[in-house]
Order: structure tokens, then C-alpha cells, then sequence
């Protein structure tokens, strides 16, 4: 077994009767590792367990050895944790720099001028370091992302937990936190959700996709777009035979289907061509009987 | 470009800061123009031994921090300046400060439904008393509970997995609010006429507490607005079935509060590890 920093044996969480992770085996190591998955698969619920803002219904937890449920270590765990949530409210009248300032006080950055070195140099890790002084309310939706992720990223952590942080952030500001994330990737775990398969390509060397709150795929990025070999096609018209098929800027239609053809003009198959193939399979074969959040 | 270029020992005495006010404005203006110069600038302080430079100069790093801070870090509010004077350190002041519940229209808002009430028992009849004695107890409870819901504080996810405690965090808050929301409640009950002034401080207490233990289990404001709800049902019925506010007043309705209070801190100290997943009200 992989000497893992972060494990799950058989991690399940329910709500009420809604079960929203069944049967999570995973081992995390340093990295990016990406989590894709349709709405209500389960990832924000796994992302939180993690957090320790959760803590499971079953199975077992293992954040840097230490146990979230003893009260003690999870206070460990937190000292080496950074957690951008999918929604971070910011209290009125707040600026960039006083809201980051405020987690920093809660993560124990007690003397001032250490505590405002670090939230000058996380605002300046995201691209925000001469708008310290704006109010967060004024910011545009991107910005507001980039001050819940320098939250996130205090005291350069061991554990870094993000959830769709690339959301409404420009392309050119995605492609900044993609080199800062990776720069952090080579020490700490990292590990991220979102719907943006092209963010996963880009950044991760393992992408784990959650369906129903399963684990439907866990491995290397290349090994699953490696899946849609010879399943991914152009054609004028949308091919029945396809799973999923849209037309694209030339005008031609691509489709992705779940058998391999010989009889078409295949393209090189991308990691949303085979996360689609995933998610068709899946919804073809899978009884409908388990509710997710 | 200039023909000239600084000598040696004027460039050692520049990056040193041992020149002169004036031989070092001239240096600066050649500098400004000359880059053979601005390199073997780059070079000597690349090299320079820290120890030698006379530290009556300005430490420009530091003073730019300095400036940054005036500009960018929060200036402390009148609260916060309050609770650092009453000896809480710094970095609590502000974490107590920053709760939703020292906003300015909350605030007011509170301090007038209360003026209202005490206003009516002051100038009015029995009724006037009846307000007052349904409004007072209530408030504490619900400006705490508004202090660490997490609808009225959106932040509160990310705030929860730092390695602050919530338990902490939750009970510096309410004390806080406490400090603030009984003084205000006591003036406004000076206007109040015999008893009924300090009937509403053992409930009030007594909610809170409720409030605390209740939070564990649903939102914090669900439990304040049931709690309310339930002591605005009581309150009406004593008035409609007695008309006297003496079955409150009493010593064993008094001591039944303090039961409660106790008990029910008991129980929130006892599951204070649910607060980690306290419930949003929405």
C-alpha cells in the first residue's frame, strides 16, 4: 500500500436519507489532483470531510496521519490546512486585505507585522496585491474568488482543499493560479474541484470523477482522455450512434460515442471528450436507485 | 548619459549612507542617468556588510510596510478600541468586532424596538409593562444568535477550519454581545416602573443559554426566533389569563430561569464538538 498523506477507507456521508458519499477508498499524495463530477455527485461533500469541516457517517479519515475526529489532532490538521469553500460570504464592509487578515488571525498569525507580510505576499500570489485596499463588495466575481483562495493559501499549507476555484476568474488570471498552484503542488496536496475539464488537463496529474457520491474513475489525467481513443469524430451531421455530439465553430459536428469506429475521421481526443464518454456510460448502465448531494 | 561617473569612494559613501545630504543628491541625479553607474551601485550593495550602515538612516523597507499598513490594514472600530481597553488582546478584539452583530443597523435597530418597549411601559398602563417584559428577554438571545449564524455570517466556513476553537470563538462573541446588549437593556429598564425593570435579566440569561445549547443541534437564529416565539406565547397568555406580571416576577419563576440557564449551558458545554457544523438558518 502507497504511503499516502491523506487516506479514506470506506468513507460514506449521509443527510438525512440522502446519501451523498458511499464507499470512498482514496490515497493522496503530493499533487494536484482534480475532481470532476455533475452537480450533486458528492465532490463539495468530499472536499469538506477533508476540510475537516465534516466529519463522516462512516468509514475513516486520515488527514497527514492525524485523526479529524479527535479533537486535538484535528486542530493539527487545521494548522497545515487551507480551504477555499464553493461560497465564501465576506462580511459588509470589508476590503481584500481585511477579510484575509481576519483568517489569519483565526490561523494564529497573532503578531502584526508577520501577519500582514503574509497577507500582503497571498494577495499578491493571486494577482491582488494593489487592490488590498478595495472593498471586497466592489470587486468583480473573479476577484472575489482570487480573496477566498489567498485565504486559502495563509502560511503556504500542507493540505490544500479547493473548491471550483477557477470559477468566474478570468483566462489570464486562470493561467497565474495555475503556476501558483503547481509551484505549491510540488510540496503540498492539492486537491480541487471543478467543472472545467481544460483547468484538470492544464494543472493535474490525477483526476478522480465522482458520480452519485462513487468513485467512478480514479487515475492519471492522460490514462482517461487515453479512453477516448478512437471514440472521438467529426462528421456534418450529429451521429446517431454518438453518446454526445454538438456542433463546433467550423461548423462540422463532433461526437463522442462509447464504441470505437474505424469508418470515421477520428481527432485527437481531448479530457472533456472522455469525462463526457464517463458520465454517458455511467448514466447508461447505473440503476437509478441512490440520491446524491 | 553623462561624461562623468561617480568615483569609488563616493559610491561606497552613497551606499553606506555616509555622504552628505547634498553629495548624495548629486549622486542620486547622476544615477537617475547613468546606468554603468546604477550597476556598480547594484554591485557594491549586492556586497555591502549590513553592520556598517549607520542605522540612524531610515530603513526605506520598513518605512514602505509602514505605509502599506496605514493604507491597507483595518483600522480598529469604536467597539473593538472598547474591548481592547477592557484588557481583551488585540487579535480577540477584532475577532469578536467583526461579528455581524456590531453592525450599525442591527444595532439601532435593536436599540429602538427596546426604546419602544420601555418607552410604552414608562408612559403607559399594564400593557406598557407587558411589552416591555416580552421585548427585554428576548434581545440578548437574539443578538447573540446573530453573532455566529452562519446566515448572518457568511464567512463562517472558512473561519471554523482554522485551528482557532469554535467554542472560543462562539463564547467571546456572546459575552461581548452581552457586555453590550444587558447595559443597554438595563438603562432602558430604569424608565421601567417598580419590578419589571430586572424581571427580564434571569430569562434573558436563561435564553441565551437555550440559544447556546439549542445551536448545536439547528441554526443558532432558528433556536433564538423559537425561543422568542415560545416566550412571546407565554408572556401573552399570563397577561390575557391574569393581567399581572407577577407569576414572572416571583422568586420560583426566578429560579426556574436560573435552572434553565444552568442546565442548558451544561448541555452546550457538553456538545460544544456540534459547533463545528452549525447550521445555517437559510
Amino acid at each position: 500500500m502507497p504511503t499516502a498523506s491523506i487516506s479514506l477507507r470506506d468513507v460514506g456521508r449521509t443527510f438525512g436519507a440522502t446519501r451523498a458519499l458511499a464507499g470512498v477508498d482514496l490515497d493522496l499524495e503530493p499533487g494536484v489532483i482534480g475532481l470532476l463530477g455533475p452537480n450533486g455527485a458528492g465532490k463539495t461533500t468530499l472536499l469538506r470531510l477533508l476540510a475537516t469541516a465534516l466529519p463522516p457517517s462512516q468509514g475513516k479519515v486520515s488527514v497527514l496521519g492525524l485523526d479529524p475526529e479527535v479533537p486535538a489532532e484535528r486542530t493539527g490538521i487545521r494548522r497545515q490546512l487551507g480551504y477555499q469553500p464553493q461560497e465564501v460570504g465576506f462580511p459588509r464592509g470589508f476590503t481584500a486585505f481585511a477579510f484575509v487578515d481576519y483568517i489569519a488571525l483565526l490561523k494564529e498569525w497573532t503578531e502584526p507585522a508577520a501577519r500582514h507580510a503574509e497577507v500582503r505576499r497571498v494577495l499578491g500570489l493571486v494577482g491582488l496585491a494593489d487592490l488590498g485596499a478595495k472593498r471586497i463588495r466592489a470587486m468583480s466575481g473573479g476577484q472575489r474568488r482570487r480573496v477566498a483562495l489567498a485565504q486559502a493559501l495563509l502560511g503556504s499549507p500542507a493540505v490544500l482543499i479547493l473548491d471550483e476555484p477557477t470559477t468566474g476568474v478570468d483566462p489570464e488570471q486562470r493561467v497565474v493560479l495555475r503556476t501558483v498552484l503547481a509551484e505549491i503542488a510540488r510540496t503540498s496536496i492539492v486537491v480541487l474541484s471543478t467543472h472545467q475539464t481544460e483547468d484538470v488537463a492544464a494543472l493535474c496529474e490525477r483526476v478522480i470523477v465522482l458520480d452519485r457520491g462513487r468513485v467512478r474513475y480514479d487515475g492519471p489525467v492522460t490514462d482517461l482522455t487515453g479512453q477516448a481513443a478512437g471514440r472521438v469524430w467529426l462528421a456534418d451531421e450529429p451521429d446517431p450512434a454518438a453518446t454526445v455530439s454538438w456542433r463546433t465553430g467550423t461548423g462540422r459536428y463532433r461526437n463522442v460515442g462509447a464504441r470505437v469506429r474505424d469508418d470515421v475521421e477520428h481527432v485527437e481526443p481531448s479530457l472533456e471528450d472522455a469525462y463526457l464518454l464517463l458520465r454517458g456510460g455511467a448514466a447508461e448502465h447505473e440503476p437509478a436507485g441512490e440520491a446524491a448531494s | 548619459m553623462t561624461g562623468w561617473h561617480l568615483d569609488d569612494d563616493a559610491l561606497r559613501r552613497y551606499v553606506e549612507r555616509t555622504d552628505s545630504l547634498a553629495e548624495g543628491t548629486s549622486a542620486e541625479q547622476h544615477l537617475l542617468s547613468c546606468e554603468p553607474c546604477r550597476a556598480r551601485v547594484n554591485a557594491a550593495a549586492s556586497v555591502i556588510d549590513p553592520s556598517v550602515i549607520d542605522p540612524s538612516v531610515i530603513d526605506f523597507a520598513a518605512v514602505w510596510d509602514r505605509t502599506r499598513d496605514a493604507v491597507e490594514a483595518p483600522r480598529p472600530s469604536v467597539f473593538e478600541r472598547l474591548l481592547r481597553g477592557a484588557g481583551l488582546p488585540a487579535h480577540e478584539a477584532r475577532l469578536v468586532a467583526v461579528a455581524s452583530a456590531f453592525r450599525a443597523v442591527w444595532l439601532t435597530g435593536v436599540v429602538a424596538v427596546l426604546g419602544f418597549a420601555a418607552l410604552a411601559a414608562a408612559v403607559g398602563h399594564a400593557r406598557g409593562v407587558w411589552l416591555f417584559l416580552a421585548v427585554a428577554p428576548i434581545v440578548p438571545c437574539l443578538v447573540v444568535a446573530s453573532s455566529y449564524d452562519p446566515w448572518m455570517d457568511p464567512a463562517l466556513e472558512p473561519e471554523l477550519v482554522t485551528p482557532y476553537p469554535a467554542l472560543r470563538l462562539v463564547l467571546l462573541r456572546t459575552i461581548a454581545v452581552l457586555a453590550l446588549a444587558l447595559p443597554a437593556v438595563l438603562l432602558f429598564g430604569l424608565v421601567v416602573p417598580g419590578e419589571t425593570a430586572f424581571a427580564w435579566l434571569l430569562p434573558a440569561v436563561g435564553f441565551v443559554a437555550v440559544v447556546l445549547a439549542a445551536s448545536t443541534w439547528v441554526s443558532p437564529l432558528r433556536a433564538a426566533i423559537t425561543v422568542s416565539s415560545a416566550w412571546f406565547a407565554l408572556v401573552w397568555l399570563l397577561a390575557a389569563r391574569s393581567g399581572s406580571p407577577d407569576a414572572i416576577i416571583q422568586g420560583r419563576a426566578q429560579a426556574g430561569f436560573l435552572v434553565l440557564a444552568a442546565g442548558s449551558f451544561g448541555v452546550f458545554i457538553l456538545r460544544r464538538r456540534q459547533l463545528r457544523q452549525l447550521r445555517p438558518w437559510r
